[in-house]
Formats: structure tokens, C-alpha cells, sequence
């Protein structure tokens, strides 16, 4: 268990990991995001990304999906170095990828067949036969084979996001990027959306990478977890682990305590000055 | 001093849009040659963006072809030329009335939708979305768009216009008695086809261009929520027209200088 004050550091040799996080700042404006990031996501496990509101976790994830750039440092994803790399590289990488978005993201004008096909038609020229085979395939594998005609608007949360995930695993990528991936969901769906990310990584061994900050159910199918928090890593382990942690930034986080390190009350002046002295405002 | 600080402030910033806007075109013209092998997205978006304006299109040309048949009219039998208000009618419509209302209603109609469509794409992550699946988000629903636009403003402008002409005939020969032979042969006599017909299809394919960018620009750099989608839609109305008006005066100014 990494100490919460000690500097953040690669727990996995480079060859076990897919994706490598060496020394990386982002600034968003002039608000720092990320601080001399350095962590690793080691191939064909689940790897879960926690944190806060505004830690950085989303800006986490585009910059391995090579939508941000980093101020400083390095984003290795299967060895190549991400800001580095020309469009035409970077679209070849994003094609063994995978990403589910936080609302599933799915074309409102496509139908859920046509939005699995998608990808495919856009980058294959398959007979329609096998196109769509292979898309009923992965529907089948989300268990929405029934559900190829309805328009995303027909689907609730659950089932769209179930659809954007046969979506994101029809090019049979090497890893997806989960963007947190039960927000909004009923304990129903969420459970479903939780035992698919776990299945589609042991059948399949795709590395994924989810950033939630839902505890229970990503430390549910996570192998090991990054807590984030002020642009660096808080504390890291598996979900056990994390669990045992003593750390105080740990435990308010795991325990969802409202006050601790991160402060209940947003920085203000002196209550009674404020009430008695006001300056109007 | 501060009121030429904050003015210096929106020009810079005026500015600045106006280099991303023009950046953004050119990637939009450079990804518009993968659409050579791919046009049935064009041909999808024409159907969006023309076929469904054209009902406004039409019904606007006929109204607007009335109304100048009975100005028209009115005016012209003070000096006893009443026979030519087909002439009258169909410069009206050719040169100005056409590309220019057409190019208005246009901006209202499709524009705007073209706006809160890719606004809201932006909104949902469906652009991103597509970004993530290595497609490229210009290539694949700006372009289309774009190309779509410029193709349907002159088509649409065309359709204005004959009905317009249509309306005039209907007010000028079904209600006023204007001879309908003359009011046919004043126009084939009068109107050229360089002068008149030509300077209003390139006024109305600039007005295509410069709508539809402004409308897929507006769309593509709206903040990503309600307010955003809806003030881009907003600005895209209101700087297609103001633009569309302007234009017009240079275009006007430009194909009359020899005269």
C-alpha cells in the first residue's frame, strides 16, 4: 500500500503494461489537473481508476485516448508515445481501443444495429452478411440481440450503455477505457454493466482501464485501483488493500466521509465577519 | 480608457473567432475529397438540409412573387408600362429576391438545425464517441453537411425564384389584366442570362457557403450544454443573416461596377 504522501511510482515492470503513465502534468487553463503523474495498467487486468469530482480521472482517460495532451511527460500505450504520434498513427492506435462513454455516447439517427455496425463500416468492407452476423454477435454477448432495432431514444441507460459497450468491443480491441460506466444506473444495470466489464476481460483478455468513482461496484470487479486526488496518486492496491488503507484521503474517500481531507465547507472568510461586516454581496 | 480596452478586447476576440472559424473551413475543404468515393452522405444531407426546406422555400417564393406583381403594378401603370412587370418581376427575383431570401429563410430553417444537430452531437459525446471509434468527426457529419448546404442554396434559390415568377403572374395576368404574352416576352427579352441569371446563382452559392459554415462552425465550437447549443443556434441566425445582407451589397456593387 503506497503511503499517501510518498511519491507515486510504477508498481508493475514496463513489460507487464499496456498502458504507462510516466511523469505527466496537465493544465487545464492555468488550474493544474495532473501533477508529475506516473502509474501503470498492466495488460488483461481490470484496472479502476477512483477519485473525487474534478480529480482528473476523465482527463486521465482522453489522454490515453490521445483526445488531450499532456503539459509534460509521457502517455506509453502499447509502446508508442501518444502526444507523439501523427493523426493517421493515432487513429490506427484508436482502432485497437475501446471506449465506453459516461451516457454511451450512442448516434441518435442510427439504430442499436446500425450503431454496433458502425465502427465496422467505417473501417471494413465486410459482405453484409458477415457484418451482420458479427454485429448480432456482440449484441448477443450484451444480451441485446433482441433489442437491433430500437433507436437509442427507445433504450434506458442501462441498455444504451450496454449497446455503446457491443459497440466498443466489435473491432475486438486489445483494451477499452471505461468513462465512468454506472453513473445513473439502477442497481439492476449497474450490476449488469459490472459483470460484463468483468467478463469481457476474462473471455476476451482486454486490458481495461475504469474510471469511476463508484466504490463498491469497481472495487467489485477491479484486479487493482489508483485513488487520485489533487493531480497525483492518493494511494493504489487492490481493492483489498485500498479497503485496509489507514490513510486519511483513502479512508474518507472509501468510506464516503463528508469531512476530512477534502474539506466539507468550501474556503470562505470569518462566519460572524461575513454576516456583520458584509460588503453587500 | 476602459470602454477602449474592453472594445480592443472584442475585436481581439472577434478576431480570433474568425481564424478558428477559417482554420475549421479549411480542414472542412481538405476532408471534403473523401467524400468523392462516399457521396451518398452528401446526397443523405441534401435531403436533410434542401429537401426539407423547401417547402418554406416554395411557399415564401410565392407569396413574395404576389406581392411584387401587385407593387409592381401599381407602380409601373403610373408611366403606362404595366406589360412589363414580368420583366420587373423576374429581375427582382434573379438578382436580389432569390439568392437573398432564400439564403435568410435558409439560415432559419436549416442552419439553425444544422447548428442545434451538431450541437447536441458535441453535447452527448457523440463527436468525441467517434473520434474514440478513429473516425474522423469533420469527415464524417461537418463535411457531408457543409458540401450539402452549398449544393442545395442555389437549387433552392432557383425554385424560389420560378415560383416567384409564378406568383406574379398569377396577381399581374390572373388579377390585374397584364397581358400574358407580353408579360412572358418582356422577360425573355430582358433578362440576360450572364447579367442576370449567373450573377444570382453565385450569389446564392457565396450565400451557401457562408451560411453553412457559419452554421456547422457555430454547431461544432458550441459549448457542450443546453445554454451553448442554444446561443450558438441563436448567433448562427443572426450572423448568417447579417452576413447574407452585407454580402449582398459588396456582390451587388461588384457585378454593377461596369455599369
Amino acid at each position: 500500500m503506497e503511503n499517501e504522501r510518498a511519491p507515486a511510482s510504477v508498481k508493475f515492470p514496463s513489460s507487464d503494461c499496456l498502458v504507462e503513465i510516466r511523469g505527466v502534468s496537465f493544465k487545464y487553463n492555468t488550474r493544474t489537473i495532473l501533477d508529475n503523474l506516473t502509474l501503470g495498467i498492466p495488460r488483461g487486468k481490470v484496472t479502476a481508476i477512483m477519485g473525487g469530482s474534478g480529480c482528473g480521472k476523465t482527463s486521465l482517460l482522453n489522454l490515453i485516448g490521445g483526445r488531450l495532451r499532456p503539459s509534460r511527460g509521457q502517455v506509453l500505450v502499447d509502446g508508442l508515445n501518444v502526444p507523439d504520434l501523427s493523426i493517421k498513427e493515432l487513429y490506427q492506435l484508436r482502432k485497437r481501443m475501446g471506449m465506453l462513454f459516461q451516457h454511451g455516447a450512442l448516434l441518435t439517427d442510427l439504430s442499436a444495429f446500425e450503431n454496433v455496425a458502425f465502427p465496422i463500416r467505417e473501417h471494413a468492407r465486410l459482405p453484409e452478411a458477415v457484418l451482420r452476423n458479427l454485429v448480432l454477435m456482440k449484441l448477443e454477448t450484451v444480451g441485446l440481440r433482441g433489442a437491433r432495432d430500437l433507436m437509442p431514444w427507445e433504450l434506458s441507460g442501462g441498455m444504451a450503455r450496454r449497446v455503446a459497450l457491443a459497440r466498443a468491443i466489435v473491432l475486438e480491441p486489445m483494451m477499452i477505457l471505461y468513462d465512468e460506466p454506472f453513473t445513473g444506473l439502477d442497481p439492476i444495470s449497474m450490476g449488469v454493466i459490472a459483470r460484463l466489464i468483468r467478463e469481457l476481460n476474462q473471455v476476451l483478455g482486454i486490458t481495461s482501464v475504469v474510471v469511476s468513482h463508484d466504490v463498491n461496484e469497481t472495487a467489485l470487479i477491479s484486479d487493482y485501483a489508483y485513488l487520485l486526488g489533487d493531480g497525483r496518486i492518493l494511494g493504489q492496491g487492490t481493492p483489498a488493500e485500498l479497503q485496509q488503507s489507514t490513510s486519511e484521503h483513502v479512508r474518507q474517500f472509501m468510506d464516503g466521509l463528508p469531512d476530512g481531507p477534502v474539506p466539507y465547507t468550501y474556503p470562505a472568510k470569518n462566519y460572524l465577519e461575513d454576516l456583520f461586516g458584509g460588503d453587500g454581496r | 480608457m476602459k470602454m477602449f480596452q474592453t472594445l480592443g478586447a472584442a475585436v481581439l476576440q472577434a478576431m480570433e473567432r474568425l481564424g478558428r472559424a477559417a482554420l475549421f473551413l479549411y480542414e472542412i475543404l481538405g476532408n471534403s475529397w473523401a467524400l468523392v468515393t462516399r457521396f451518398y452522405l452528401v446526397i443523405q444531407q441534401v435531403y436533410a438540409v434542401g429537401v426539407f426546406t423547401l417547402p418554406i422555400v416554395l411557399v415564401s417564393g410565392l407569396f413574395v412573387g404576389m406581392v411584387l406583381g401587385l407593387q409592381g403594378y401599381n407602380t409601373l401603370v403610373k408611366f403606362g408600362a404595366a406589360q412589363s412587370l414580368g420583366l420587373l418581376v423576374a429581375l427582382s427575383l434573379l438578382r436580389e429576391l432569390g439568392p437573398v431570401v432564400t439564403a435568410l429563410l435558409f439560415a432559419g430553417r436549416a442552419g439553425s438545425a444544422l447548428t442545434a444537430e451538431i450541437g447536441l452531437m458535441k453535447a452527448t459525446e457523440q463527436l468525441a464517441g467517434m473520434e474514440m471509434m478513429a473516425v474522423n468527426p469533420v469527415m464524417r457529419v461537418i463535411a457531408p453537411r457543409f458540401l450539402a448546404g452549398v449544393i442545395s442554396m442555389p437549387l433552392l434559390a432557383a425554385m424560389f425564384s420560378a415560383v416567384g415568377i409564378l406568383g406574379g403572374h398569377l396577381v399581374g395576368v390572373g388579377l390585374l389584366g397584364v397581358d400574358s404574352g407580353a408579360f412572358w416576352s418582356q422577360m425573355q427579352n430582358g433578362v440576360d442570362f450572364r447579367d442576370d441569371v449567373m450573377n444570382g446563382v453565385i450569389k446564392s452559392v457565396v450565400f451557401g457557403v457562408v451560411v453553412t459554415w457559419i452554421a456547422v462552425y457555430e454547431g461544432y465550437d458550441a459549448a457542450p450544454n443546453a445554454e451553448g447549443v442554444s446561443r450558438a443556434t441563436n448567433h448562427t441566425v443572426v450572423y448568417s443573416s447579417l452576413a447574407v445582407l452585407g454580402l449582398d451589397f459588396i456582390m451587388t456593387a461588384l457585378m454593377l461596377g461596369d455599369v
